[in-house]
C-alpha cells in the first residue's frame, strides 16, 4: 500500500515547519493594519443581572477613544442555537458577559477607558449549575426558554435533527437482560481545550455593508454564514484566514469576537482589532459542554446489549450556538459505540449562568461516553465481564447501523475495528494485567495500580460538504484553492501531499492560495474528524479534475487518448510509451487549467480509537499519576506519519485524558466567578511529567477515497477519560463519579475523607 | 499593565529612600516573577505609582558558609541556590525546597528575598480584574472572605489571619482571611531556624511570617529583606523536605512539610517540623515535636506525631483532604 506511493505516507516536512520554529509565521496579532484601532470589553461582575443605566460620557471623552458601544448602541444583531443572544444585551447572563465593547487609539487607552464606564446593575438571583436551573421556580436566564431547558436540534442539521435516541422496545429489552444497571455519573468539569493562541478578530467595515474580517478562525468560509446570520442577513462579508495557534475543535466559532470588532469598525470607519487575553480566552470564551447521564442499561451475561434507557442532561452555559448539534452528534456515536436493539435516550439541554459552552473535540461524544460509559461498565461489573471484549463487541461492525445527526439511519459501511483493538490490547498487555472489576492490577505498599479502557469513534469523518480548485500551470506547478486556515495539525501540507499524488509532482511545485472567503470555494473547515476524508476528497477530486483536462488538451497533440496518458514531475506522456511525451508547457504561457472537486457528505464510514490506560493511585495522599497510554486505530492510510503521531500524543491534555486527571474549569459557586483563569490554577500538564504512550496504528483500505483514509486527530483525546474513571476506580476498589479525579475524590472514595464537594457531610 | 515610574535603586540605603519617598504607594521589583503578574492582572487595590528596581544594587546575591552557618544575600537567585555546593552538601532541605519552586525559568529570575515577600496565590484575591472583577474579598474592602462560601479547596485548614487595623471584632476567627502562605522557602527556613535579617531588624523566621489579611510578613513598607541566616545545623541533624502539588513541576503547595529531626542512636534529641500552605503562616507543629522527644523514633512515633501537627485543624467545606494529605507528608517526614 503505502509503498506505492511517492507522498502519501512519507515523512515529508511540513511546507510551514520553518516559519513555526523560527517565529516568522503570521498569526493574527502579527498582521499589521494602517489606522489600526484596538478594542476591548468591559465584562460583567455580575452572573444574572439588569443593566438599569450605563454611562459612557467619561469614557467618550477620553482622548483616544474613538467609539464606545453598549447594548442601545448597536443594531439587532443576535446568535445562538436558537438565534437569541443579542450581541450586546441589556441582561448579563454570567461573570464576563460583555457589557460594552470600546475603540482606541492604542490597547492601554481603550483599557483605561473601560474603568470610566459606569454601569449600574439590577442584580438577579442566578442559577449556577443544572440542579438550580431545573428547579421549580428558578429564575429565568432567558423568557423565551421557560424551566432554563432550550429547545434541542438545529436547521444547520436539518428538519429532522437527531434529539436523542428511540428505537426498538426499552422494555422488552430489559425483560431480556441478564443484568441491569443503573446509575448516575457526570463529566460537568466544562474544560477548557485552551489553544495557546487566544481568540482574536481584525474587521475592517466598508460603508453602506460589506465587512472583511481577519481571525483566528479555522473556518473562514463557515463564518462568513455563520455572521451572514448573526449580522440579520444585511452584511456582506469576506473572511480571511492565516495561521492559527491552535483549535482543538474550538475555533471554527469565534463569533462573539468578530461580532465586536466588526461593531467598533463599523462605528468608527476603521479597522479594528480585538484580541482575548489569555484570561478571557479561559474564562470569557467557550468551554466544553456539562454533561451528566442517569441512565439504565441492559446486558445479557456474553455482553450483548439488550436495552439503553436514560436522560443525559446538557449544560449548555449561558447560550450556544453547537449544544443541539453536538447533542445530535453525540447521541449518533453513542450509537456507534453501543449497537444495542432498543433505545430510548432523551436529553435536557440546560441554560446556566455560567460561560459558555461550544464546539471542542470530541463534540457531544466525549462528554456523553464519558459519564455512560461508567454506566455501561456497571453492567459488565455486575456481568462480570472484561471491559475491553464488551467495548470491542459492542462497537460498529459492518452491516451495523446507527441514527446520525439528520435524524437517518445509516448502515455502516466501514471496516471491523476489532483487528485494531485487539492489536492494542496485546500492546498494552491487557488480558495479563486485568484482574477483574474494582481490583488493582499491582499493590505496592500504598500505591496501587488499574487500568481502564475507552472507546470513541464518529461518522463525522465524512461531514458536510467540501469544495476545492486545482490550477494547472505550464510551468509544471499546481495551486490549491482552499478555504482551510491551518490550525496547526498539518493538514494544509496533507493537501499538497494528495496533490502532489495525483498530479506526480513535487512538493515544492505546489502552492496554496490563502484561505480567503472571496478567492477559495464553500469549506466547512477542518473540524470534526472530516479533515482527510471531506476535505482530502475535494482537493483529490479538485486534482483529478484538472487532470482529466490537462490530458483532454494534451491527447489530440499526442494522437492519444484522454485515458491512455500519464504525467509524471510536468511531463505527460503515452502510457508504455515514455517517448511519445509533451510538458506542460505545452499549455502556452497564456493558459491555466482549472479543476474543481466536491465532495458530498458521507455518514456511512466511521473511524474509531480505542484508549489503553494504567495509572498508579497513592491511596495516603489520593494521587493519580497516569503512567501509560496506548492507544489502538486504524487509519486507512497513513498520510503523513509525524503528523499522525503528533495527533496521538495529543491525546493528553486540550481537554482530553487530562481532563479526567487535573484540568478542570472552576466556578465558583457562590459568585459565579470562573476562579482559575490562568496557566497556574488550570492545570495543565507541562512536558516534565509526561506517561509512556504507545500507539498502535492499522493501515487497512477503506471505502473513502483514492487513498482509503479517514482522519482520527480529532478521536485521540475522547475515549481517554472514561478510562482513567475506570482505571483509578479498578485501583481504588470502589466507583468513582465525577471528572477529575483529585486527591480529594480519591480520598472521600476510598473513605478517608468524610465532606463532599457539593458540600455536607456525606 | 499601567503606567509607573521605574526607579533604578544603586545601594539599600537608595531603595529605602524612595519605599520612604512614596508613601507606600511604591513597590520593590527583584527577579519580578510574582509583581510582574500581579501588576498585568491589576491584582493590587491601588495600582503602584513606582517600582523600585534592586537588581541594580551590587553585593546582594551572595550564598557564603563559615563556621556559624550560612548566610544569603536578598537577591541570590533561587537557581543558584540549588546549585550550591554547600547548600546541596549541607542545608539540601534548602536546596529541596528552592528546587521544588515553580520552573526553571521562574528560578532563574526569582530572589530568596522576593520568595520570602511574595504576595498571597489566593483565587479570589488574584481574581483578573477585566474579567468582571476584582472580587471584593476581605483583603479588598469586603466584609468576608470569599473563601468562606466559595470554593476553598486550597485555603487554611487552620483558621483565618486577622485583620491588621483591628476594625473588627476578632473573637471569631472565621472573620479573617484564609489565604495561605505561599512561600516554600519559608517553610524550610523556620525548620531550620534561621534568621531573617531586614533593614531594620534581624528576626527569627518564625517571627517573620506575621500573616494579617493585608500581608504576609512583618515588613514595613519602608522594609527591606537584606540577608537570611541559616546556624550550622546540629550533628545528626536529619533534614527533609516535601510538597504536595497536582502536578510535578510548577504548582504551588497544596501541602508542604519541612522538618529537621535530631536524632542519637535512633532517640530524637529534638525535632522541627513546619507545615506550609496549610495556614496563613507557616504552622510549626510543636505538639508533634515534643512528643518524639526522648523517644525512639519509629512509625507509630510518625503516626502519633502526624495526628498531633493537625490535632488543631478546622478545614473548611472543601479541604478535608489536605488534612489528610498534610498527616502523611509529617508522618513520611519522620519515618521514611
Amino acid at each position: 500500500m503505502g509503498d506505492d506511493y511517492r507522498f502519501i505516507g512519507k515523512a515529508t516536512q511540513r511546507r510551514d515547519a520553518v516559519e513555526i520554529v523560527t517565529g516568522t509565521a503570521l498569526y493574527l496579532d502579527d498582521l499589521r493594519f494602517q489606522n489600526l484601532l484596538h478594542g476591548k470589553v468591559l465584562r460583567s461582575p455580575h452572573a444574572h443581572a439588569l443593566i438599569k443605566k450605563i454611562d459612557k460620557s467619561k469614557a467618550e471623552a477620553l482622548p483616544g477613544v474613538k467609539a464606545v458601544l453598549t447594548w442601545q448602541d448597536i443594531p439587532d444583531w443576535k446568535g445562538g442555537t436558537p438565534r437569541k443572544l443579542r450581541v450586546l444585551d441589556k441582561k448579563v447572563r454570567y461573570v464576563g458577559d460583555a457589557v460594552a465593547l470600546v475603540a482606541a487609539s492604542t490597547e492601554e487607552i481603550a483599557r483605561e477607558a473601560l474603568d470610566l464606564i459606569e454601569v449600574e446593575y439590577q442584580v438577579l438571583p442566578a442559577v449556577l449549575d443544572m440542579d438550580s436551573a431545573l428547579k421549580h421556580g428558578a429564575p429565568l436566564i432567558y423568557d423565551e426558554f421557560p424551566g432554563n431547558i432550550i429547545p434541542g436540534g438545529t436547521i444547520a442539521f436539518g428538519p429532522n435533527c437527531l434529539k436523542g435516541v428511540v428505537m426498538g422496545d426499552v422494555e422488552k429489552g430489559f425483560a431480556e437482560a441478564d443484568v441491569i444497571a443503573e446509575g448516575t455519573f457526570g463529566y460537568e468539569n466544562i474544560p477548557n481545550a485552551l489553544p495557546p493562541e487566544p481568540v482574536g478578530a481584525v474587521a475592517m467595515w466598508e460603508e453602506p455593508n460589506k465587512v472583511t474580517l481577519w481571525s483566528t478562525s479555522q473556518a473562514p468560509y463557515m463564518d462568513k454564514g455563520t455572521l451572514f446570520h448573526v449580522f440579520n442577513r444585511q452584511v456582506e462579508i469576506r473572511c480571511i484566514g492565516n495561521h492559527v495557534g491552535g483549535s482543538f475543535g474550538t475555533k471554527i466559532m469565534c463569533w462573539q469576537v468578530q461580532a465586536y470588532a466588526v461593531l467598533l469598525s463599523r462605528a468608527t470607519g476603521k479597522p479594528v482589532k480585538v484580541m482575548f487575553t489569555k484570561e478571557e480566552h479561559m474564562a470569557a470564551f467557550t468551554l466544553r459542554i456539562g454533561s451528566r447521564i442517569h441512565a439504565r442499561v441492559g446486558m445479557k451475561k456474553d455482553g450483548t446489549l439488550t436495552a439503553i434507557h436514560g436522560t443525559w442532561y446538557v449544560d449548555s452555559g449561558y447560550y450556544s450556538f453547537t449544544t443541539q448539534a453536538q447533542v445530535a452528534v453525540g447521541s449518533g456515536e453513542l450509537m456507534i459505540m453501543a449497537q444495542c436493539p432498543n433505545w430510548d435516550l432523551k436529553n435536557i439541554i440546560v441554560a446556566t449562568n455560567r460561560n459558555a459552552s461550544g464546539s471542542t473535540r470530541g463534540f457531544g461524544g466525549q462528554e456523553l461516553k464519558c459519564s455512560f460509559i461508567p454506566i455501561l461498565s456497571l453492567a459488565m461489573e455486575k456481568a462480570a465481564l472484561d471491559p475491553f471484549e464488551v467495548l470491542k463487541k459492542n462497537y460498529v461492525k459492518p452491516g451495523g447501523g446507527y441514527f446520525w445527526r439528520d435524524g437517518n439511519w445509516y448502515q455502516y459501511r466501514g471496516i471491523d475495528y476489532s483487528a485494531a483493538m485487539d492489536k492494542g490490547a496485546e500492546q498494552f498487555g491487557w488480558k495479563e494485567k486485568w484482574k477483574g472489576w474494582l481490583t488493582p492490577t499491582a499493590v505496592n505498599g500504598t500505591k496501587r495500580l488499574g487500568i481502564g479502557v475507552g472507546v470513541h469513534g464518529n461518522a463525522d469523518v465524512g461531514e458536510d460538504s467540501a469544495e476545492a480548485y486545482v490550477q494547472l500551470d505550464c510551468n509544471g506547478t499546481a495551486t490549491i484553492f482552499l478555504c482551510a486556515a491551518e490550525h496547526g495539525t498539518g493538514q494544509k501540507s496533507n493537501y499538497a501531499k494528495l496533490v502532489a499524488e495525483v498530479l506526480q509532482i513535487p512538493l515544492d511545485r505546489i502552492s496554496m492560495t490563502p484561505a480567503d472567503s472571496l478567492i477559495t470555494p464553500f469549506e466547512f473547515g477542518p473540524v470534526g474528524s472530516r479533515g482527510t476524508y471531506a476535505i482530502g476528497s475535494a482537493v483529490i477530486n479538485a486534482a483529478e479534475d484538472v487532470k482529466r483536462r490537462l490530458f483532454e488538451f494534451v491527447a489530440p497533440k499526442l494522437g492519444a487518448e484522454p485515458q491512455d496518458l500519464e504525467t509524471v514531475d510536468g511531463v505527460v506522456f503515452v502510457k508504455g510509451y515514455p517517448e511519445k511525451s509533451l510538458k506542460w508547457r505545452a499549455l502556452g504561457y497564456d493558459r491555466t487549467l482549472l479543476g474543481h472537486g466536491r465532495f458530498e457528505p458521507d455518514f456511512t464510514v466511521c473511524n474509531c480509537m480505542m484508549s489503553f490506560v494504567e495509572v498508579e493511585v497513592d491511596t495516603e495522599t489520593g494521587k493519580v499519576t497516569l503512567l501509560r497510554v496506548v492507544l489502538a486505530t486504524d487509519v486507512g492510510q497513513i498520510i503523513d506519519p509525524q503528523g499522525l503521531e503528533g495527533q496521538l500524543n495529543g491525546a493528553l491534555g486540550s481537554a482530553g485524558i487530562d481532563s479526567a486527571i487535573f484540568e478542570e474549569t472552576i466556578l465558583n459557586h457562590s459568585t459565579g466567578h470562573i476562579l482559575n483563569a490562568n496557566l497556574m490554577d488550570y492545570k495543565w500538564r507541562t512536558f516534565t511529567e509526561l506517561p509512556a504512550m504507545e500507539h498502535v496504528v492499522l493501515e487497512t483500505p477503506m471505502p473513502t477515497h483514492r487513498f482509503h483514509a479517514v482522519g482520527v486527530g480529532e478521536v485521540a483525546t475522547s475515549p481517554g477519560p472514561s478510562a482513567v474513571l475506570m482505571a483509578v476506580s479498578n485501583a481504588v476498589g470502589s466507583w468513582l463519579h465525577e471528572y477529575p479525579v483529585t486527591p480529594d475524590r480519591v480520598l472521600r472514595a476510598i473513605g478517608k475523607v468524610g465532606y463532599s464537594a457539593r458540600g455536607g457531610k456525606k | 499593565m499601567k503606567q509607573f515610574e521605574h526607579h533604578d535603586a544603586l545601594s539599600i540605603e537608595e531603595a529605602v529612600a524612595l519605599l520612604s519617598d512614596y508613601e507606600g504607594k511604591a513597590k520593590i521589583i527583584a527577579g519580578g516573577t510574582d509583581l510582574l503578574g500581579a501588576l498585568r492582572d491589576e491584582v493590587f487595590l491601588e495600582y503602584p505609582e513606582a517600582l523600585i528596581n534592586i537588581k541594580t544594587i551590587d553585593g546582594l546575591d551572595y550564598i557564603r558558609s563559615d563556621e556559624k552557618g550560612l548566610a544569603i544575600g536578598a537577591m541570590a537567585g533561587l537557581a543558584d541556590i540549588v546549585k550550591s555546593p554547600v547548600v546541596k552538601k549541607e542545608y539540601q532541605m534548602l536546596a529541596e525546597a528552592a528546587y521544588s519552586v515553580a520552573t526553571p525559568q521562574i528560578r532563574n529570575m526569582a530572589t530568596i528575598g522576593g520568595n520570602l515577600a511574595q504576595d498571597v496565590r489566593c483565587w479570589f484575591y488574584r481574581y483578573p480584574r477585566r474579567i468582571g472583577g476584582p472580587m471584593v474579598c476581605l483583603r479588598k474592602g469586603g466584609k468576608f472572605c470569599s473563601a468562606l462560601a466559595g470554593d476553598n479547596r486550597y485555603h487554611s485548614i487552620f483558621g483565618a489571619a486577622a485583620l491588621s487595623d483591628i476594625s473588627l471584632d476578632l473573637g471569631k476567627v472565621r472573620k479573617g482571611c484564609f489565604a495561605v502562605g505561599p512561600s516554600d522557602i519559608a517553610v524550610a527556613l523556620i525548620a531550620m531556624d534561621a534568621s531573617i535579617v531586614t533593614t531594620k531588624r534581624s528576626l527569627p523566621a518564625e517571627l517573620f511570617f506575621k500573616a494579617t489579611a493585608l500581608s504576609s510578613t512583618v515588613l514595613d513598607s519602608d522594609e527591606l529583606v537584606k540577608e537570611i541566616e541559616i546556624p550550622k545545623l546540629p550533628m545528626g541533624a536529619v533534614q527533609r523536605y516535601d510538597k504536595f502539588t497536582l502536578r510535578k513541576p510548577i504548582d504551588f503547595a497544596v501541602v508542604s512539610v519541612a522538618s529537621m529531626l535530631t536524632l542519637n542512636n535512633g532517640v530524637c534529641e529534638d525535632a522541627r517540623i513546619v507545615l506550609g500552605a496549610v495556614a496563613p503562616e507557616p504552622v510549626r507543629a510543636r505538639k508533634a515535636e515534643q512528643v518524639m522527644k526522648g523517644r525512639i523514633v519509629d512509625e507509630d512515633v510518625a503516626l502519633e506525631a502526624a495526628e498531633h501537627a493537625l490535632a488543631g485543624s478546622s478545614p473548611l467545606r472543601m479541604n478535608e483532604y489536605k488534612v489528610e494529605i498534610a498527616k502523611v507528608l509529617v508522618k513520611h517526614a519522620i519515618w521514611g
